[in-house]
């Protein structure tokens, strides 16, 4: 294992940049998740470090070994891809000692590593068997254990839970995870899941239009994105369209003044604000801000409840409370008390459109 | 997993799958399994000249077409140029086959339409073609003494190379478009996979891309070995009188010998000969690589 260094990759098909000078670090045994929406660049940056797309511009390093211009077969880096992509004429150990055949492992080591590779992903006694005679989450497994068994430098995985079904995707993605961990794999995955990127990840990396816009911890993204892409990329938002008047200022376009924090500079600016930050009902008055609002809809969740409240013509927000044995669920049409703190405000200056 | 639904048997669908296959079937029967029949019959007749054919029940013919170096030699040099066509046609047909199947180039259907291309010209057109090419003031030769690479003509027309060369221009088309279609069903990422995990381009192919080919490869090359073996047009105008191959042998023991008894003989051993090799190729290379 090793770290894995991205020095200004870029990607270019003719004008179009697909992927703009990217720059990343992965530390020794880190889990890095590049997260965003289709056609963000992620994959293409995947694959240039599997050394599958030629990069326009900048550096690839696998510790401090420079492997920018080496072809796929000799970077040691193993890939899981979504299709799985087992050999289908080989059987499952075949598959798993594939990549020791390749590397001239002696005959006689072969077949223990094979056999612990499968212990790890928990298909011992499925040697024997093809591809094709297993579920998807076997195969992903075996996928698996044959891009670990040759102990590879770096570990790629290319939205490796898209193809399983819900339940299926949640065990895998533990079972990854506990395995990365446990042997300390420097791992870059690749996925547009926001829920699989934030339970998986040691850090994240947001992506759009090619270039990264933040890198950092499931906290930095949630509670300080650092722009309005973020914020509505990674989690919930209700968003106000307005502009800041001064310090810790802020009025809607509905002419709505909120208290709120951070130093943003006055001008055309929206606030962001997450469903969980806000109240309602008696509590809200003693907040930095509240107002009174209608309810025009509401989501029963189970154990949450999404209420939406109306502010004023233009403005509205989405409040996430806890459906609580003792609470009384609003009633659309009801008229409601609702307030959040100045920090929960989070600012942006609007982008120059 | 895919679910596999099947049909009960008896189902009105099984009865309208049946009455498909019917007009197939009797053209088949009465188009090739009969005349095949006749002539398998006529074959152990007798010849007896200025009576032609007489009834009878005799391998005698057979023991003739085997006695006799001359026409051993006809079928030794069938199977030789069938074989090295077929060698040749996989050998060019795999790359390009490959290339067609994984360009994202806009120009794909073009590139699969010159492939085709060659076959909306008859076979005889194109041999009439080499022949302007091959010949000893043809375009091949004047370009290299043109150029001073030769003095004299080099011998082209009427030689095994010649039947070689045209054949395989006949064929590759086919080789090209069975296997273009079986390797775009391999998955790409599969290929990735080999090469992440350590394979270099000709290890892949060996191990990984060859092996998931192998029903497309048959195909393509039980194809092209059966249009070499039985071809006609091409060795009579590219190999001339004295390059004999089985397929002209057939048609100038009817036609121009008028022997139909040895002429049947002589298809029966083409058309099994051409079998056996079939079958023992598909062994060979079911083993090779499956």
């Amino acid at each position: 294992m090793a770290s894995l260094t991205l020095d200004g990759l870029t990607k270019s098909y003719g004008d179009n940049t697909v992927v703009q000078s990217v720059s990343l670090g992965v530390k020794d045994g880190e889990f890095l998740v590049l997260l965003g929406p289709s056609g963000c660049g992620k994959t293409t940056t995947l694959r240039m470090i599997a050394g599958f797309v030629p990069p326009s511009g900048g550096a690839i390093r696998i510790g401090e070994r420079d492997i920018t211009q080496l072809p796929p077969w000799k970077r040691n880096a193993g890939l899981v891809f979504q299709s799985y992509a087992l050999f289908p004429h080989m059987t499952v150990a075949e598959n798993v000692a594939f990549g020791l055949e390749m590397r001239k492992v002696a005959k006689a080591e072969i077949g223990p590593r094979v056999a612990e590779a499968l212990r790890l992903v928990r298909l011992e006694g499925y040697g024997e068997r093809y591809p094709r005679q297993l579920s998807g989450g076997q195969q992903q497994r075996v996928a698996l254990a044959r891009a670990l068994v040759i102990r590879p430098d770096v570990l790629l995985l290319d939205e490796p839970l898209s193809n399983l079904d819900a339940k299926l995707r949640l065990e895998v993605r533990l079972e990854i995870r506990a395995l990365q961990q446990q042997l300390g794999l420097t791992t870059v995955m690749v996925t547009h899941d926001q829920e699989e990127a934030l339970t998986m990840a040691d850090r994240l990396v947001v992506m759009s239009e090619g270039r990264v816009r933040q890198v950092g911890s499931q906290a930095d993204l949630y509670e300080r994105p650092a722009d309005l892409f973020v914020a509505d990329f990674v989690g919930r938002s209700t968003m106000i369209a307005g502009a800041v008047t001064g310090p810790g200022a802020f009025r809607s376009d509905g002419g709505l003044v909120l208290r709120c924090t951070g130093e943003t500079p006055q001008g055309p600016a929206t606030v962001a604000l997450r469903p969980e930050r806000l109240t309602l009902g008696a509590d809200a008055a003693g907040l930095d801000n509240h107002a009174a609002g209608t309810v025009s809809f509401v989501s029963y969740l189970g154990a949450m409840l999404d209420v939406h409240v109306r502010l004023n013509d233009t403005d509205h927000v989405v409040a996430q409370i806890p459906n609580r044995a003792d609470g009384r669920i609003p009633a659309v049409g009801d008229t409601i008390e609702i307030g959040w703190p100045a920090s929960a405000c989070l600012v942006f200056p609007r982008e120059a459109a | 997993m895919a679910t596999i639904t099947q049909r009960p048997v008896g189902e009105p669908g099984a009865l309208t799958a049946a009455g498909l296959l019917v007009p197939a079937s009797l053209f088949v029967a009465i188009g090739l399994l009969v005349p095949i029949a006749i002539l398998f019959r006529y074959s152990l007749n007798a010849f007896e000249p200025g009576k032609l054919m007489v009834d009878a029940l005799t391998i005698a013919n057979y023991v003739k077409f085997f006695s006799d170096p001359f026409y051993l030699q006809v079928l030794w040099r069938t199977v030789r140029v069938a074989v090295a066509c077929t060698v040749f046609c996989l050998l060019f047909g795999f790359p390009l086959a490959y290339v067609l199947a994984r360009t994202q180039s806009r120009f794909k259907n073009l590139l699969v339409m010159a492939i085709v291309l060659p076959l909306f010209v008859g076979n005889a057109v194109r041999a009439a073609g080499w022949m302007v090419a091959f010949g000893s003031k043809g375009f091949i030769n004047a370009s290299l003494m043109g150029l001073g690479l030769t003095s004299a003509p080099i011998e082209i027309m009427y030689t095994e190379l010649a039947v070689i060369i045209g054949i395989i221009a006949v064929n590759l088309p086919f080789m090209v478009l069975t296997l273009q279609s079986v390797i775009e069903g391999i998955d790409r990422n599969v290929e990735e996979a080999a090469f992440s995990l350590g394979a270099p381009p000709m290890t892949m192919a060996m191990r990984v891309l060859f092996p998931l080919a192998l029903p497309g490869i048959l195909a393509g090359v039980i194809l092209t070995f059966i249009l070499a073996m039985n071809a006609y047009a091409t060795p009579v105008l590219l190999g001339g009188p004295k390059f004999q191959t089985m397929g002209p042998l057939v048609f100038s023991t009817f036609a121009q010998q008028n022997n139909w008894p040895f002429g049947g003989a002589v298809s029966f051993i083409l058309m099994t000969a051409t079998l056996i090799l079939t079958v023992a190729s598909t062994l060979i290379i079911r083993r090779r690589y499956a």
